[in-house]
Protein backbone atom coordinates (compact mmCIF):
# COMPACT_ATOMS: atom_id res chain seq x y z
CA UNK A 1 0.00 0.00 0.00
CA UNK A 2 1.43 3.45 -1.17
CA UNK A 3 1.38 5.58 1.61
CA UNK A 4 -0.42 9.31 1.23
CA UNK A 5 1.96 12.02 -0.45
CA UNK A 6 2.69 14.43 2.17
CA UNK A 7 3.40 17.13 -0.31
CA UNK A 8 0.59 19.34 -1.47
CA UNK A 9 -1.84 18.65 1.03
CA UNK A 10 -2.16 15.21 -1.18
CA UNK A 11 -3.59 16.84 -3.80
CA UNK A 12 -2.60 16.33 -6.80
CA UNK A 13 -0.02 17.72 -9.70
CA UNK A 14 -2.13 18.89 -12.28
CA UNK A 15 0.96 20.06 -14.41
CA UNK A 16 0.75 23.68 -15.96
CA UNK A 17 -2.01 25.32 -16.68
CA UNK A 18 -2.81 29.05 -17.87
CA UNK A 19 -5.97 31.00 -16.56
CA UNK A 20 -9.00 30.84 -18.95
CA UNK A 21 -9.78 34.02 -20.21
CA UNK A 22 -12.81 35.65 -22.60
CA UNK A 23 -10.11 36.81 -25.31
CA UNK A 24 -9.07 32.52 -26.07
CA UNK A 25 -12.61 31.06 -25.18
CA UNK A 26 -12.73 30.56 -29.31
CA UNK A 27 -9.44 29.04 -30.28
CA UNK A 28 -9.21 27.02 -27.02
CA UNK A 29 -12.50 25.43 -27.82
CA UNK A 30 -11.78 24.49 -31.69
CA UNK A 31 -8.49 23.91 -31.54
CA UNK A 32 -7.75 22.70 -27.62
CA UNK A 33 -4.23 23.45 -26.98
CA UNK A 34 -2.10 21.47 -25.18
CA UNK A 35 -2.77 22.45 -21.85
CA UNK A 36 -2.70 20.65 -18.69
CA UNK A 37 -5.67 22.29 -16.71
CA UNK A 38 -7.32 26.08 -16.81
CA UNK A 39 -7.71 28.16 -13.87
CA UNK A 40 -10.74 30.58 -13.52
CA UNK A 41 -11.91 33.27 -11.77
CA UNK A 42 -14.63 32.14 -9.77
CA UNK A 43 -16.66 35.48 -9.45
CA UNK A 44 -16.83 35.51 -13.15
CA UNK A 45 -19.14 32.30 -13.10
CA UNK A 46 -21.19 33.00 -10.06
CA UNK A 47 -24.21 33.51 -12.33
CA UNK A 48 -27.38 31.81 -13.17
CA UNK A 49 -26.55 30.70 -16.66
CA UNK A 50 -25.94 31.71 -19.64
CA UNK A 51 -23.00 32.31 -21.77
CA UNK A 52 -20.70 32.13 -18.51
CA UNK A 53 -21.71 28.71 -17.64
CA UNK A 54 -21.89 27.19 -21.53
CA UNK A 55 -18.44 28.32 -21.53
CA UNK A 56 -17.12 27.11 -18.42
CA UNK A 57 -18.89 23.64 -19.68
CA UNK A 58 -17.31 23.67 -22.74
CA UNK A 59 -14.29 24.28 -20.98
CA UNK A 60 -14.85 21.56 -18.29
CA UNK A 61 -15.39 18.88 -21.15
CA UNK A 62 -12.05 18.83 -22.37
CA UNK A 63 -9.58 20.12 -19.54
CA UNK A 64 -9.84 20.29 -15.28
CA UNK A 65 -10.27 23.45 -14.17
CA UNK A 66 -9.10 24.88 -10.95
CA UNK A 67 -11.14 27.95 -9.08
CA UNK A 68 -9.25 30.97 -7.94
CA UNK A 69 -11.21 33.64 -6.41
CA UNK A 70 -10.98 37.40 -5.91
CA UNK A 71 -13.58 38.38 -2.86
CA UNK A 72 -13.26 36.09 0.12
CA UNK A 73 -11.65 38.92 2.24
CA UNK A 74 -10.62 36.23 4.54
CA UNK A 75 -8.78 39.07 6.37
CA UNK A 76 -11.71 41.28 6.42
CA UNK A 77 -13.65 42.09 9.91
CA UNK A 78 -16.99 41.91 8.41
CA UNK A 79 -19.17 39.08 8.49
CA UNK A 80 -18.18 35.83 6.73
CA UNK A 81 -20.55 35.83 3.45
CA UNK A 82 -22.09 32.86 3.87
CA UNK A 83 -24.61 33.36 0.54
CA UNK A 84 -21.43 33.80 -0.97
CA UNK A 85 -19.58 30.91 -0.05
CA UNK A 86 -22.52 28.60 -0.65
CA UNK A 87 -22.64 29.66 -4.63
CA UNK A 88 -18.99 29.29 -4.18
CA UNK A 89 -19.65 25.38 -3.37
CA UNK A 90 -22.54 25.02 -5.90
CA UNK A 91 -19.50 26.07 -8.36
CA UNK A 92 -17.19 23.76 -6.98
CA UNK A 93 -19.73 20.94 -7.47
CA UNK A 94 -19.45 21.89 -10.99
CA UNK A 95 -16.16 22.28 -11.51
CA UNK A 96 -15.16 19.70 -9.61
CA UNK A 97 -12.02 21.42 -8.58
CA UNK A 98 -9.95 19.54 -6.19
CA UNK A 99 -9.38 23.09 -3.99
CA UNK A 100 -10.42 26.50 -4.16
CA UNK A 101 -7.95 28.92 -3.98
CA UNK A 102 -8.25 33.34 -3.11
CA UNK A 103 -6.02 35.54 -1.66
CA UNK A 104 -4.08 36.00 2.05
CA UNK A 105 -5.67 39.62 2.26
CA UNK A 106 -8.75 41.88 2.96
CA UNK A 107 -10.89 43.83 0.31
CA UNK A 108 -13.12 46.24 2.20
CA UNK A 109 -15.25 47.42 4.94
CA UNK A 110 -19.19 46.96 5.49
CA UNK A 111 -19.59 50.02 3.12
CA UNK A 112 -16.50 50.36 0.90
CA UNK A 113 -15.26 47.35 -1.31
CA UNK A 114 -12.14 48.42 -3.11
CA UNK A 115 -11.93 45.28 -5.22
CA UNK A 116 -8.68 45.11 -4.40
CA UNK A 117 -6.16 42.69 -2.43
CA UNK A 118 -4.66 44.81 0.40
CA UNK A 119 -1.90 43.44 2.90
CA UNK A 120 -2.55 42.61 6.08
CA UNK A 121 -0.76 43.43 9.02
CA UNK A 122 1.31 40.85 9.94
CA UNK A 123 0.49 40.01 14.02
CA UNK A 124 -0.43 36.57 16.20
CA UNK A 125 -3.85 38.83 16.66
CA UNK A 126 -3.98 39.19 13.13
CA UNK A 127 -2.73 35.04 12.14
CA UNK A 128 -5.58 34.18 14.82
CA UNK A 129 -8.38 36.01 12.79
CA UNK A 130 -7.58 35.17 9.19
CA UNK A 131 -7.04 31.39 10.50
CA UNK A 132 -10.61 30.90 12.15
CA UNK A 133 -12.09 32.65 8.99
CA UNK A 134 -10.21 30.50 6.89
CA UNK A 135 -11.40 27.03 9.10
CA UNK A 136 -15.05 28.20 8.73
CA UNK A 137 -14.59 28.77 5.37
CA UNK A 138 -12.52 24.95 4.21
CA UNK A 139 -15.36 23.67 6.13
CA UNK A 140 -17.83 25.23 4.69
CA UNK A 141 -16.68 25.04 0.79
CA UNK A 142 -15.53 21.26 2.08
CA UNK A 143 -12.24 21.18 -0.35
CA UNK A 144 -9.20 22.32 0.66
CA UNK A 145 -8.75 26.13 0.58
CA UNK A 146 -5.37 27.94 -0.75
CA UNK A 147 -4.28 31.10 0.57
CA UNK A 148 -1.93 33.52 -1.97
CA UNK A 149 0.30 35.39 -0.97
CA UNK A 150 -0.33 38.73 -2.08
CA UNK A 151 1.66 41.74 -3.68
CA UNK A 152 1.87 44.66 -1.76
CA UNK A 153 3.13 48.06 -1.97
CA UNK A 154 3.01 49.23 1.84
CA UNK A 155 3.65 47.77 4.92
CA UNK A 156 2.28 48.58 8.56
CA UNK A 157 3.78 50.40 11.72
CA UNK A 158 1.88 47.58 13.38
CA UNK A 159 3.27 44.63 11.78
CA UNK A 160 5.61 42.80 13.92
CA UNK A 161 6.90 39.57 12.11
CA UNK A 162 7.93 39.04 8.36
CA UNK A 163 5.33 38.07 5.73
CA UNK A 164 6.97 34.79 4.99
CA UNK A 165 6.50 34.10 9.00
CA UNK A 166 3.07 35.20 9.15
CA UNK A 167 1.95 33.43 5.62
CA UNK A 168 3.38 30.08 7.69
CA UNK A 169 2.00 30.99 10.57
CA UNK A 170 -1.64 31.40 9.04
CA UNK A 171 -1.86 28.19 7.16
CA UNK A 172 -0.43 26.38 9.95
CA UNK A 173 -3.36 27.54 12.48
CA UNK A 174 -5.73 27.03 9.59
CA UNK A 175 -4.63 23.42 8.30
CA UNK A 176 -4.76 24.91 4.60
CA UNK A 177 -2.82 25.24 1.36
CA UNK A 178 -0.62 27.80 -0.04
CA UNK A 179 -0.67 29.56 -3.58
CA UNK A 180 2.92 30.52 -3.93
CA UNK A 181 2.80 33.47 -6.16
CA UNK A 182 6.56 33.68 -6.92
CA UNK A 183 5.85 36.75 -8.91
CA UNK A 184 3.98 38.58 -6.43
CA UNK A 185 7.03 37.54 -3.88
CA UNK A 186 9.54 39.04 -6.43
CA UNK A 187 6.94 42.40 -6.56
CA UNK A 188 6.92 42.66 -2.83
CA UNK A 189 11.15 42.00 -2.08
CA UNK A 190 10.87 44.74 -4.52
CA UNK A 191 8.55 47.52 -3.10
CA UNK A 192 9.59 46.48 0.66
CA UNK A 193 13.63 45.68 -0.02
CA UNK A 194 13.93 41.71 1.21
CA UNK A 195 15.26 39.47 -0.11
CA UNK A 196 12.73 37.03 -2.09
CA UNK A 197 14.73 34.13 -1.75
CA UNK A 198 14.46 33.63 2.24
CA UNK A 199 10.61 33.92 1.32
CA UNK A 200 10.80 31.20 -0.61
CA UNK A 201 12.79 29.06 1.70
CA UNK A 202 10.65 29.94 4.81
CA UNK A 203 7.19 28.36 3.09
CA UNK A 204 5.90 25.42 4.51
CA UNK A 205 6.69 23.55 1.30
CA UNK A 206 3.95 20.41 1.94
CA UNK A 207 1.25 23.01 1.91
CA UNK A 208 2.12 24.72 -1.38
CA UNK A 209 -0.57 23.14 -4.10
CA UNK A 210 -0.35 25.46 -6.69
CA UNK A 211 2.22 28.03 -7.89
CA UNK A 212 0.99 31.32 -9.91
CA UNK A 213 3.65 33.08 -12.32
CA UNK A 214 2.82 36.38 -14.13
CA UNK A 215 4.59 39.52 -15.44
CA UNK A 216 4.42 43.08 -13.74
CA UNK A 217 4.78 46.67 -14.47
CA UNK A 218 7.71 48.28 -12.81
CA UNK A 219 6.88 51.81 -12.28
CA UNK A 220 10.67 53.05 -10.70
CA UNK A 221 9.63 53.64 -7.35
CA UNK A 222 7.39 50.63 -7.16
CA UNK A 223 6.45 47.88 -9.08
CA UNK A 224 2.88 46.96 -9.80
CA UNK A 225 1.39 43.34 -9.90
CA UNK A 226 -0.38 43.71 -13.49
CA UNK A 227 -0.13 40.23 -14.81
CA UNK A 228 0.79 42.30 -17.89
CA UNK A 229 3.45 41.07 -19.80
CA UNK A 230 5.97 38.10 -19.83
CA UNK A 231 7.54 36.89 -16.90
CA UNK A 232 10.82 37.78 -16.47
CA UNK A 233 14.14 36.65 -15.60
CA UNK A 234 14.12 36.73 -11.58
CA UNK A 235 10.77 35.11 -11.20
CA UNK A 236 11.82 32.32 -13.47
CA UNK A 237 14.96 32.00 -11.01
CA UNK A 238 13.00 31.95 -8.18
CA UNK A 239 10.32 29.63 -9.69
CA UNK A 240 13.43 27.10 -10.03
CA UNK A 241 14.29 27.70 -6.50
CA UNK A 242 10.57 27.10 -5.55
CA UNK A 243 10.12 24.02 -7.26
CA UNK A 244 13.09 22.49 -5.86
CA UNK A 245 11.48 23.31 -2.10
CA UNK A 246 8.15 22.18 -3.33
CA UNK A 247 8.46 19.34 -6.06
CA UNK A 248 5.76 18.89 -8.84
CA UNK A 249 3.57 21.56 -8.16
CA UNK A 250 0.48 22.72 -10.25
CA UNK A 251 1.60 25.63 -11.94
CA UNK A 252 -0.01 28.77 -13.82
CA UNK A 253 0.64 31.25 -15.63
CA UNK A 254 -1.52 34.75 -15.27
CA UNK A 255 -2.12 37.11 -17.77
CA UNK A 256 -5.04 39.87 -17.41
CA UNK A 257 -3.72 42.75 -19.22
CA UNK A 258 -2.90 43.48 -22.27
CA UNK A 259 -3.64 39.75 -23.21
CA UNK A 260 -1.53 38.68 -25.51
CA UNK A 261 -2.56 35.95 -28.42
CA UNK A 262 -3.22 32.52 -27.02
CA UNK A 263 0.08 31.00 -28.78
CA UNK A 264 1.84 33.76 -26.99
CA UNK A 265 0.46 32.70 -23.31
CA UNK A 266 1.11 29.07 -24.11
CA UNK A 267 4.57 29.94 -25.13
CA UNK A 268 5.23 30.94 -21.44
CA UNK A 269 3.37 27.93 -19.89
CA UNK A 270 5.88 26.17 -22.41
CA UNK A 271 8.90 27.63 -20.76
CA UNK A 272 7.44 27.12 -17.22
CA UNK A 273 7.21 23.45 -18.47
CA UNK A 274 10.78 23.09 -19.34
CA UNK A 275 11.89 25.13 -16.25
CA UNK A 276 9.76 22.84 -13.99
CA UNK A 277 10.87 19.94 -15.48
CA UNK A 278 14.73 20.75 -15.52
CA UNK A 279 14.50 21.43 -12.13
CA UNK A 280 12.62 17.90 -11.26
CA UNK A 281 15.22 15.95 -13.31
CA UNK A 282 18.34 17.56 -11.39
CA UNK A 283 16.32 16.89 -7.99
CA UNK A 284 16.31 13.12 -8.70
CA UNK B 1 -5.04 56.21 17.84
CA UNK B 2 -5.83 52.48 18.00
CA UNK B 3 -4.32 50.57 15.63
CA UNK B 4 -6.09 47.39 15.68
CA UNK B 5 -6.86 45.67 12.25
CA UNK B 6 -10.10 47.10 11.77
CA UNK B 7 -9.12 50.51 12.65
CA UNK B 8 -6.17 49.78 10.10
CA UNK B 9 -9.10 48.56 7.60
CA UNK B 10 -11.61 51.83 8.15
CA UNK B 11 -8.93 54.26 7.79
CA UNK B 12 -7.76 52.79 4.36
CA UNK B 13 -11.30 52.00 3.09
CA UNK B 14 -11.98 56.14 3.95
CA UNK B 15 -8.75 57.51 1.86
CA UNK B 16 -8.54 54.26 -0.93
CA UNK B 17 -12.00 55.64 -2.60
CA UNK B 18 -10.93 59.74 -2.40
CA UNK B 19 -10.61 61.15 -5.56
CA UNK B 20 -7.74 63.66 -3.94
CA UNK B 21 -3.93 62.10 -3.19
CA UNK B 22 -3.62 61.76 0.39
CA UNK B 23 0.13 62.98 -0.01
CA UNK B 24 -1.90 66.27 -0.68
CA UNK B 25 -3.37 67.01 2.35
CA UNK B 26 -1.34 66.78 5.71
CA UNK B 27 -3.99 65.46 8.35
CA UNK B 28 -3.98 62.52 6.50
CA UNK B 29 -0.37 62.34 5.31
CA UNK B 30 -0.17 62.44 9.30
CA UNK B 31 -2.39 59.78 9.85
CA UNK B 32 -1.40 57.60 6.98
CA UNK B 33 2.18 57.73 9.35
CA UNK B 34 0.55 56.25 12.61
CA UNK B 35 -0.49 53.06 10.02
CA UNK B 36 1.80 52.79 7.23
CA UNK B 37 5.57 52.51 7.28
CA UNK B 38 6.49 54.20 4.08
CA UNK B 39 9.93 53.30 2.72
CA UNK B 40 12.90 55.27 1.73
CA UNK B 41 11.32 56.02 -1.69
CA UNK B 42 7.94 56.65 -0.62
CA UNK B 43 6.00 58.44 2.27
CA UNK B 44 3.10 56.34 4.39
CA UNK B 45 0.66 58.95 2.18
CA UNK B 46 2.29 57.90 -1.35
CA UNK B 47 2.07 54.47 -0.30
CA UNK B 48 -1.52 54.76 0.49
CA UNK B 49 -1.85 56.77 -3.20
CA UNK B 50 -0.42 53.68 -4.98
CA UNK B 51 -3.91 51.57 -3.73
CA UNK B 52 -6.17 55.01 -4.26
CA UNK B 53 -5.03 55.61 -7.76
CA UNK B 54 -5.58 51.56 -8.50
CA UNK B 55 -8.48 52.43 -7.29
CA UNK B 56 -9.44 54.86 -9.43
CA UNK B 57 -8.04 52.88 -12.89
CA UNK B 58 -9.98 49.39 -11.81
CA UNK B 59 -13.18 51.03 -11.52
CA UNK B 60 -13.00 53.72 -14.59
CA UNK B 61 -12.44 50.36 -16.27
CA UNK B 62 -15.39 48.50 -15.44
CA UNK B 63 -18.14 51.36 -15.73
CA UNK B 64 -16.41 51.84 -19.24
CA UNK B 65 -16.20 48.73 -20.42
CA UNK B 66 -19.75 48.15 -18.90
CA UNK B 67 -21.01 51.50 -20.44
CA UNK B 68 -19.52 51.28 -23.26
CA UNK B 69 -22.25 53.33 -25.69
CA UNK B 70 -22.41 55.95 -22.59
CA UNK B 71 -18.35 56.14 -22.76
CA UNK B 72 -18.56 56.93 -26.51
CA UNK B 73 -21.27 59.51 -25.98
CA UNK B 74 -19.44 61.37 -23.78
CA UNK B 75 -15.58 60.95 -24.77
CA UNK B 76 -13.08 60.62 -22.55
CA UNK B 77 -12.58 63.24 -20.73
CA UNK B 78 -16.27 63.50 -19.88
CA UNK B 79 -16.77 59.82 -19.14
CA UNK B 80 -13.77 60.26 -16.46
CA UNK B 81 -15.62 63.52 -14.80
CA UNK B 82 -18.36 61.18 -14.94
CA UNK B 83 -17.06 58.11 -13.56
CA UNK B 84 -15.34 60.27 -10.82
CA UNK B 85 -18.07 62.05 -9.77
CA UNK B 86 -20.51 58.38 -9.96
CA UNK B 87 -17.65 56.67 -7.35
CA UNK B 88 -18.38 59.85 -5.19
CA UNK B 89 -21.84 59.66 -4.92
CA UNK B 90 -21.61 55.50 -4.79
CA UNK B 91 -18.70 53.81 -3.86
CA UNK B 92 -18.93 50.10 -4.41
CA UNK B 93 -19.68 48.78 -1.13
CA UNK B 94 -20.07 45.10 -2.75
CA UNK B 95 -17.72 42.79 -4.41
CA UNK B 96 -19.93 41.68 -7.33
CA UNK B 97 -19.20 44.70 -9.85
CA UNK B 98 -22.46 44.34 -11.25
CA UNK B 99 -23.78 45.33 -7.75
CA UNK B 100 -21.77 48.84 -8.59
CA UNK B 101 -23.81 49.40 -11.60
CA UNK B 102 -26.86 49.31 -10.46
CA UNK B 103 -27.40 53.46 -9.45
CA UNK B 104 -26.02 54.34 -13.21
CA UNK B 105 -28.99 55.17 -14.93
CA UNK B 106 -30.64 57.32 -12.00
CA UNK B 107 -27.09 58.48 -11.61
CA UNK B 108 -26.57 59.98 -15.30
CA UNK B 109 -30.68 61.20 -15.11
CA UNK B 110 -29.56 63.91 -13.04
CA UNK B 111 -26.14 64.46 -13.86
CA UNK B 112 -25.22 68.04 -14.00
CA UNK B 113 -22.52 67.07 -16.74
CA UNK B 114 -25.12 66.50 -19.36
CA UNK B 115 -25.78 69.87 -20.87
CA UNK B 116 -29.81 69.31 -21.15
CA UNK B 117 -32.55 67.40 -20.02
CA UNK B 118 -32.91 65.41 -23.29
CA UNK B 119 -29.28 64.56 -22.65
CA UNK B 120 -29.27 63.15 -19.41
CA UNK B 121 -33.26 61.35 -20.10
CA UNK B 122 -31.35 59.70 -23.42
CA UNK B 123 -27.86 58.73 -20.98
CA UNK B 124 -29.99 57.27 -18.59
CA UNK B 125 -31.80 55.16 -21.18
CA UNK B 126 -28.49 54.04 -22.43
CA UNK B 127 -27.30 53.05 -19.46
CA UNK B 128 -30.23 50.83 -18.60
CA UNK B 129 -29.95 49.24 -21.61
CA UNK B 130 -26.13 48.26 -21.22
CA UNK B 131 -27.43 46.89 -18.02
CA UNK B 132 -29.59 44.93 -19.36
CA UNK B 133 -27.08 43.35 -22.03
CA UNK B 134 -24.92 42.59 -19.03
CA UNK B 135 -28.13 40.27 -17.30
CA UNK B 136 -29.48 39.16 -20.18
CA UNK B 137 -26.00 37.47 -21.39
CA UNK B 138 -25.92 36.09 -17.52
CA UNK B 139 -29.51 34.89 -17.24
CA UNK B 140 -30.33 31.67 -16.01
CA UNK B 141 -31.26 29.00 -18.86
CA UNK B 142 -34.56 27.20 -19.82
CA UNK B 143 -35.03 24.61 -21.70
CA UNK B 144 -37.09 25.75 -24.91
CA UNK B 145 -40.84 25.30 -25.26
CA UNK B 146 -42.16 21.93 -25.92
CA UNK B 147 -44.71 22.11 -28.86
CA UNK B 148 -46.25 18.81 -28.40
CA UNK B 149 -47.30 20.32 -24.88
CA UNK B 150 -48.64 23.38 -26.73
CA UNK B 151 -50.37 21.18 -29.22
CA UNK B 152 -51.89 19.08 -26.20
CA UNK B 153 -53.69 22.05 -24.39
CA UNK B 154 -57.47 21.72 -23.93
CA UNK B 155 -59.39 24.88 -26.04
CA UNK B 156 -60.50 26.41 -22.77
CA UNK B 157 -56.63 26.29 -21.63
CA UNK B 158 -55.78 30.20 -22.15
CA UNK B 159 -58.58 30.90 -19.46
CA UNK B 160 -56.20 29.81 -16.42
CA UNK B 161 -53.23 28.69 -18.32
CA UNK B 162 -49.88 30.65 -17.22
CA UNK B 163 -47.31 31.12 -19.74
CA UNK B 164 -43.93 31.06 -18.72
CA UNK B 165 -41.21 34.16 -20.40
CA UNK B 166 -37.91 32.90 -20.58
CA UNK B 167 -35.49 34.02 -17.26
CA UNK B 168 -33.39 36.34 -19.22
CA UNK B 169 -36.05 38.10 -21.19
CA UNK B 170 -36.38 41.73 -20.21
CA UNK B 171 -38.51 44.24 -21.48
CA UNK B 172 -37.70 47.86 -21.66
CA UNK B 173 -39.24 50.68 -22.45
CA UNK B 174 -37.40 54.20 -23.67
CA UNK B 175 -37.78 57.61 -24.68
CA UNK B 176 -35.18 57.28 -27.31
CA UNK B 177 -34.51 53.82 -29.25
CA UNK B 178 -31.19 53.37 -27.55
CA UNK B 179 -31.06 49.59 -28.54
CA UNK B 180 -30.95 50.75 -31.92
CA UNK B 181 -28.26 53.78 -31.65
CA UNK B 182 -26.00 51.44 -29.23
CA UNK B 183 -25.67 49.63 -32.07
CA UNK B 184 -25.40 52.24 -34.87
CA UNK B 185 -22.60 53.50 -32.74
CA UNK B 186 -20.68 50.60 -31.91
CA UNK B 187 -21.51 48.09 -34.51
CA UNK B 188 -21.49 50.50 -37.47
CA UNK B 189 -19.06 53.18 -36.27
CA UNK B 190 -21.57 55.97 -36.38
CA UNK B 191 -21.04 59.22 -35.05
CA UNK B 192 -22.54 59.60 -30.80
CA UNK B 193 -24.54 62.12 -31.40
CA UNK B 194 -28.00 62.27 -28.82
CA UNK B 195 -30.67 62.62 -31.49
CA UNK B 196 -32.92 66.08 -31.17
CA UNK B 197 -35.86 64.33 -30.65
CA UNK B 198 -37.62 61.96 -28.56
CA UNK B 199 -38.43 58.32 -29.97
CA UNK B 200 -40.43 56.23 -27.62
CA UNK B 201 -39.50 52.56 -27.75
CA UNK B 202 -40.48 49.05 -26.37
CA UNK B 203 -38.39 46.11 -26.54
CA UNK B 204 -38.16 42.93 -25.44
CA UNK B 205 -34.58 42.02 -24.97
CA UNK B 206 -33.71 38.27 -25.17
CA UNK B 207 -31.10 35.47 -25.70
CA UNK B 208 -31.32 33.00 -28.68
CA UNK B 209 -30.53 29.22 -28.12
CA UNK B 210 -27.00 30.08 -29.61
CA UNK B 211 -26.69 32.56 -26.42
CA UNK B 212 -26.89 35.47 -28.32
CA UNK B 213 -27.92 38.63 -27.63
CA UNK B 214 -31.29 39.87 -29.47
CA UNK B 215 -33.84 42.85 -29.11
CA UNK B 216 -37.51 43.04 -30.77
CA UNK B 217 -39.60 45.72 -31.22
CA UNK B 218 -42.79 45.62 -29.58
CA UNK B 219 -46.07 47.63 -30.07
CA UNK B 220 -46.88 49.38 -26.55
CA UNK B 221 -49.54 47.12 -26.54
CA UNK B 222 -48.03 44.16 -27.52
CA UNK B 223 -45.14 45.29 -24.76
CA UNK B 224 -48.25 45.64 -21.81
CA UNK B 225 -49.04 42.30 -22.58
CA UNK B 226 -45.56 40.60 -21.92
CA UNK B 227 -45.40 42.39 -19.02
CA UNK B 228 -48.61 41.21 -17.59
CA UNK B 229 -47.53 37.55 -19.00
CA UNK B 230 -44.62 38.11 -16.92
CA UNK B 231 -46.36 39.24 -13.67
CA UNK B 232 -47.96 35.55 -14.19
CA UNK B 233 -51.79 36.65 -15.41
CA UNK B 234 -52.81 34.09 -17.53
CA UNK B 235 -53.23 34.85 -21.46
CA UNK B 236 -56.92 35.31 -21.92
CA UNK B 237 -57.37 37.33 -18.21
CA UNK B 238 -53.95 39.79 -19.41
CA UNK B 239 -55.80 40.35 -22.75
CA UNK B 240 -58.99 41.10 -20.81
CA UNK B 241 -56.68 43.49 -18.70
CA UNK B 242 -55.08 44.90 -21.59
CA UNK B 243 -58.05 45.88 -23.51
CA UNK B 244 -60.03 47.14 -21.13
CA UNK B 245 -59.14 50.89 -21.18
CA UNK B 246 -58.28 50.99 -24.80
CA UNK B 247 -61.28 52.25 -27.33
CA UNK B 248 -62.81 49.95 -29.36
CA UNK B 249 -60.22 50.48 -32.35
CA UNK B 250 -57.38 49.37 -30.42
CA UNK B 251 -59.19 46.67 -29.23
CA UNK B 252 -59.87 44.54 -32.99
CA UNK B 253 -55.97 45.86 -33.17
CA UNK B 254 -55.14 43.58 -30.09
CA UNK B 255 -57.67 41.04 -31.32
CA UNK B 256 -56.36 40.64 -34.64
CA UNK B 257 -52.63 40.83 -33.63
CA UNK B 258 -52.07 38.61 -30.46
CA UNK B 259 -51.86 35.31 -32.51
CA UNK B 260 -48.91 36.91 -34.67
CA UNK B 261 -47.34 38.07 -31.06
CA UNK B 262 -47.81 34.74 -29.65
CA UNK B 263 -46.38 32.63 -32.45
CA UNK B 264 -43.47 35.57 -32.13
CA UNK B 265 -42.39 35.13 -28.97
CA UNK B 266 -42.52 31.24 -29.14
CA UNK B 267 -40.32 31.50 -32.31
CA UNK B 268 -38.05 33.56 -30.32
CA UNK B 269 -37.88 31.35 -27.40
CA UNK B 270 -39.08 34.14 -25.36
CA UNK B 271 -41.97 31.96 -24.53
CA UNK B 272 -40.34 29.02 -23.15
CA UNK B 273 -43.48 26.87 -21.16
CA UNK B 274 -47.19 26.94 -20.63
CA UNK B 275 -48.35 26.10 -17.29
CA UNK B 276 -51.70 24.42 -16.28
CA UNK B 277 -52.75 25.22 -12.54
CA UNK B 278 -53.38 22.34 -11.17
CA UNK B 279 -57.59 21.54 -11.12
CA UNK B 280 -57.97 20.81 -7.45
Amino acid sequence: MTAPDPMRLGLPDLGIGVGLRLPHYEEIFETRPKVDWFEIISENFLVPGGAPLANLERALAHYPVIQHGVSLSIGGTTPIDFDFLRSLRALIRRTKSPWVSDHLCWTGTATVNTHDLLPLPYTAEVVRHVAARARIVQDTLEVPLALENVSSYLTYTSSDMTEWDFVKAVVEEANCGVLLDVNNIYVSSENHGFDPRTYVDAIPAERVVQIHLAGHTNYGDYIIDTHSGPVIDPVWELYRRAIRRVGPVSTLIEWDEDIPPLATLLAEAERARVVREEVLSHAK
Amino acid sequence: MRNDLASVQAFLASVIPNRAAATGDPALAETAARFVTGNARLTPAAQVDIYRRQFWYRHREVLRDDFSALARLLGDPKMDAFCRDFLDAHPPAHAPFRKMLEPVPHFAATWPGFETDAARTFAADMARYEIALLDVRAAADAPPLDPQKLASLPEDAWERARIVLHPAVQRLAFSYPVHRIRKAWLVAGEPAIVPETPSPAHIALYRSRELVTHFEELEPEAFTLLSLLAEGAALVPALGRLAEPLPEERQEHIAASVGRWFQQWTTLGIVVDVELPSSS
